[in-house]
């Protein structure tokens, strides 16, 4: 049952704030163009089916997959669209990934393509109206109104985001300085990274701390944008692959996991999650994904990681959260350097989804990215040769994370 | 292809107006379908969704539902499609050894939103939306004009279709009330309130609440787990291209393709002599034919002379099929499990006899752009 | 994010794109009725308007929650066990967020999410209205302040008073 899944290629779009020279079937065309323009051996002929995805409440089109299917070159083939919310770039990458290894007869080749053009429409809205309905049911108990918009005004995902950081602030005693520290790695790497949006080779610790509160402990400077921008990966069977491309990258372990909702809960039911930075989600997807691979010791078997984190809090907790390093350390990893580009571990060297977030591209460009540092065709490449990476993604009130464990080697095992 | 078993299934009844709120159905539907099987909550390995943003009226419609759904702590996703697409995912989860047991649920509540309306956020926002023109029903109104005209077909022919699954949905408890008319003739409904010339509201189907869930397993545990496992031994899905303008409305190019690959997999030459029971999901009753003939079942534009009633030669949507009830993102899941129970001979007072191998087919777009179809095999 | 939270004061390396057309839309969420389900809520306000406190539990896995939840993730059972839970609590976390009110003054509004001795799960609450958050810390203890006439909803539980903290290790 199953066989092993290579990526041959992956391809971006320019990232900004507004793309407004571009539909959104134009936008997911530039990125297919781009991933494949790396293996010139493959014609639209060659692909088999499509995975597609993005978060549909921000451009006010239902099912965009359907108005795009000729840009795509999907015209009368097999397409599946996936969509999970602020990680629905990495469920499409796993769906990508499933599809092949699956063997459906006549699906070898398949294109993952995740997307996003928040410019059309309203973020804080689409964001917004993920608690609609809950908020309703509290509102209706007797809650004011007052008080639930302060919850809601911030943004469901700020929200989440603080509360993690104060847990794990409590827990850790970091400082806003080491905050701002991963920050400032952040934005320098991106400034290397072609398709990346906020490019800021200047950024110092003190720049980011001389901004105001967004909601404490985060401030403006250390908050992500909100971009325009697609993503595409290229799966294939192992032997495809061989001829593709000169190394392919073996997709070894994946897990995609949810706890219980946090901070709102359902149906006006509270928080399941008393302490939001002990991540369950996160633990048993690293459990999942590194035993699918093979991967005994995190620390030492993984050479890069890409690390969703929209906010710096998040990346401190979890580089720990996924075994990279101990409980506690983190802060002192940034300090010392590990983490840097010509670190032992190279964390975030496109700019991480700190620089750059089109919400449903964000969680699919961690592992592409991770996917061509193997290759060695990224944009920010690392001084030492990747043998092992992981890309993760992250998703909001319910601490949902999906994972993708890739080395150059197959290493799955099979029963 | 290894072999995929589907061990259980529930469905909840589908109302017009229910009193129930979201979380009881899902829960309902995913519960009943794990007590039936006689499994445990651990026992779950995968959770996969079918549920849509602008359906639901949130941003991540599966967010909140991950404790009801049973994927606390369980691989779970979700694809934003029809139910029967849902399934597809779960089916590739199992076929790749990676999991033992996958849950599969999908449903909406249309009586919280103009249901109509939101099918216009469907269309391309350059050219068609600003016009109005293009919505589901009208799209459906130029599908079966074109098909009428090309074959040189009645009004009554369609409207037969229509009446014989309005009248098949009397014998189903679970199909809506307002569809069960068993009495109802041609007459009625060609006389019944135009949508969108010649639409009638009788020939189409009417969206309701409902949630379906689904299990399924690979060949071994299925065994253990039941003994009357019905098999998927064929899939095949397929998306055309996207303006109405450019497609064949006659007929359908994608359930075509998508049968292609699915007989091709099930190993079927004949399909009119090997398939005994076929449940499509028609959202109007033209599209009924339509997808009979795409799918080998009878020769291009011969579709109204297929014996389909409960006791003919080969019956289609003996349930009564969407027109009994069109709960969105359920209603191709709903076609499997009715493919299900007629397989296992739970299908009560609807029963075909000796059903063995049946196709159950689920659709998405306008006009149906992107179609699936399963090949269930089962019994002894 | 808003457009609230783009970066006004760094600067950035930024490309301009030509705009091409544009069309004007909306998603009317107005038009939508959230339908939901309180049954499992009933109890639990009815006590409160005799200023009593019950959460309900799960009886395979033995958590309490409080409010009062549908169904147990962990279990995928209801619920089906009424316990009584006490007033005192202690901070979960907190957040303080800065929003402009209709002068368009900037202004601090804190939120803590409350965890009530006994109970294995939190709900958003205020504290005591001369508390500044900034003194708060996690599991500092407080305790109900209930409405001086009760009306069987969620706000009669006005605020949490701060109570004394008598832990040893504070620093």
């Amino acid at each position: 049952m199953g066989r092993q899944v290579a990526i041959a290629s992956a391809g971006f779009s320019e990232h900004a704030s507004k793309r407004s020279d571009v539909s959104m079937p134009e936008l997911a065309q530039e990125a297919i163009e781009d991933c494949l323009k790396k293996v010139p051996s493959v014609e639209f002929d060659d692909i088999n089916a499509y995975v597609n995805g993005n978060m549909p409440a921000f451009e006010g089109s239902n099912l965009p997959e359907l108005w795009m299917t000729d840009w795509m070159g999907a015209r009368n083939k097999p397409l599946m669209r996936v969509t999970t919310g602020g990680t629905t770039g990495g469920s499409v990458a796993i769906a990508g990934y499933y599809t092949v290894t699956a063997e459906l007869p006549g699906i070898d080749t398949v294109l993952a393509v995740a997307f996003e053009q928040q410019s059309q429409g309203d973020t804080s809205v689409g964001l917004a109206s993920v608690a609609y309905g809950e908020i309703s049911i509290l509102n209706n108990l007797g809650i004011p109104y007052d008080q639930l918009n302060r919850l809601l005004s911030a943004g469901a995902a700020i929200g989440v985001a603080a509360y993690q950081a104060t847990t794990y602030m409590n827990k850790c005693r970091i400082t806003e300085e080491d905050l701002a520290r991963v920050v400032v790695q952040n934005r320098r790497n991106a400034a290397k990274t072609w398709w990346a949006h906020l490019k800021m080779p200047n950024l110092t610790i003190e720049d980011v701390l001389d901004t105001p509160y967004v909601q404490y402990p985060l401030r403006y400077g250390m908050v992500c944008p909100a971009s325009d921008g697609c993503c595409a990966m290229l799966f294939t069977t192992e032997e495809k692959a061989k001829d593709m491309c000169d190394i392919p990258v073996y997709v070894n372990g994946v897990a995609s996991v949810a706890n219980e909702t946090a901070v709102l809960g359902y149906d006006g039911g509270g928080s399941a999650q008393v302490d939001p930075s002990v991540q369950l989600g996160a633990m048993k997807s690293a459990e999942l994904a590194y035993g699918q691979a093979g991967i005994s010791f995190p620390r030492k078997e993984i050479d890069y990681a890409e690390v969703y984190a929209p906010f710096p809090n998040q990346e401190l907790m979890w580089v720990e959260k996924l075994g990279l390093f101990e409980e506690t350390t983190a802060p002192e990893m940034y300090e010392t350097g590990v983490t840097a580009r010509d670190g032992e571990l190279p964390v975030n060297c496109s700019g991480g989804v700190n620089s750059t977030n089109a919400i449903g591209a964000s969680a699919m460009e961690r592992p592409a990215t991770a996917a061509l540092q193997i290759m060695g065709k990224a944009s920010n490449q690392v001084p030492k040769t990747v043998h092992t990476a992981i890309g993760s993604g992250w998703g909001g009130s319910l601490n949902f994370i999906t994972l993708l464990a890739m080395s150059d080697e197959p290493r799955r095992r099979f029963t | 292809m290894d072999k995929v078993g589907i061990v259980g299934y529930n469905q909840v009844k589908l109302y017009s107006d229910a009193n129930y709120g979201r979380y009881e159905m899902i829960f309902e539907a995913v519960r009943g379908a794990i007590d039936n099987a006689g499994l445990k909550k651990k026992d779950i390995t995968t959770v996969i969704s079918a549920t849509n943003d602008y359906y639901d009226g949130r941003t991540i419609s599966n967010c909140f539902t991950v404790e009801v759904g049973g994927g606390y702590l369980a691989d779970e996703s979700k694809v934003e499609m029809d139910g029967a697409h849902a399934m597809l995912y779960g089916m590739m989860r199992i076929l790749s050894g990676n999991h033992k047991l996958a849950v599969i649920w999908g449903g909406s509540m249309p009586s919280c939103y103009p249901y109509h309306s939101t099918r216009l956020y469907e269309t391309d926002p350059t050219w068609e939306r600003p016009n109005g023109y293009v919505n589901d029903i009208t799209a459906s109104g130029f599908q079966m004009r074109a098909y009428m005209d090309k074959y040189n077909l009645q009004t009554e022919d369609i409207a037969k279709v229509a009446v014989k699954n309005r009248r098949n949905a009397a014998k189903n408890p679970l199909a809506l009330d307002e569809a069960q008319n068993p009495d109802i003739t041609t007459k009625d409904v060609l006389e019944s309130e135009i949508y969108s010339d010649p639409v009638t509201e009788l020939m189409v189907g009417q969206p309701c609440d409902g949630v379906a869930a689904v299990l399924l397993a690979p060949e071994r545990q299925a065994l253990k787990i039941t003994d009357k496992p019905v098999w998927i031994t064929g899939v095949g899905y397929n998306q055309e291209t996207y303006y109405i303008g450019e497609r064949e409305l006659h007929t359908s190019n994608s359930m075509e393709a998508s049968a292609k690959m699915a007989y091709g997999m099930a190993n079927i030459n004949d399909p009119v002599n090997e398939i005994d029971i076929a449940e499509l999901h028609e959202t109007c009753a033209h599209e009924e034919l339509i997808f009979a003939e795409s799918l080998g079942l009878a020769e291009k534009g011969k579709g109204p002379e297929i014996s389909s009633e409960i006791n003919g030669d080969l019956p289609i949507n003996p349930s009564g099929g969407a027109l009994g009830g069109n709960p969105p993102c359920a209603a191709g899941l709903i076609r499997v499990i009715e493919a299900v129970k007629q397989i296992r001979g739970e299908a009560g007072t609807y029963q075909v006899n000796g059903a063995k191998r049946a196709i159950a087919s689920g659709q998405i777009g306008m006009c149906a752009q992107n179609n699936i179809v399963y090949v269930l095999e089962g019994g002894e | 994010m808003s457009k609230q939270t783009q970066r006004k004061s760094l600067d950035y390396v930024k490309k301009q794109y030509k705009r091409t057309r544009t069309m004007p839309a909306s998603w009317y969420l107005s038009s939508y009725n959230y339908k939901y389900n309180i049954t499992h809520f009933q109890p639990f306000l009815e006590k409160l308007k005799e200023k009593k406190l019950i959460a309900n539990q799960c009886s395979s896995c033995n958590r309490v929650f409080y409010p009062p939840r549908f169904v147990c993730g962990k279990c995928l059972v209801k619920p089906d066990r009424w316990v009584d839970i006490r007033e005192t609590a202690s901070v979960a976390t907190y957040v303080i967020a800065y929003l402009k009110d209709e002068e368009g003054n900037v202004q601090e509004k804190p939120m803590v999410l409350v965890n009530h001795d006994g109970a294995d799960t939190c709900s958003i609450a205020m504290l005591e209205p001369g508390v500044d958050v900034k003194d708060t810390y996690i599991k500092m203890p407080i305790k109900a302040h209930w409405k001086e006439e009760t009306e069987g909803g969620l706000m009669d539980i006005e605020y949490y008073d701060v109570m004394e903290d008598d832990a040893e290790d504070l620093e």
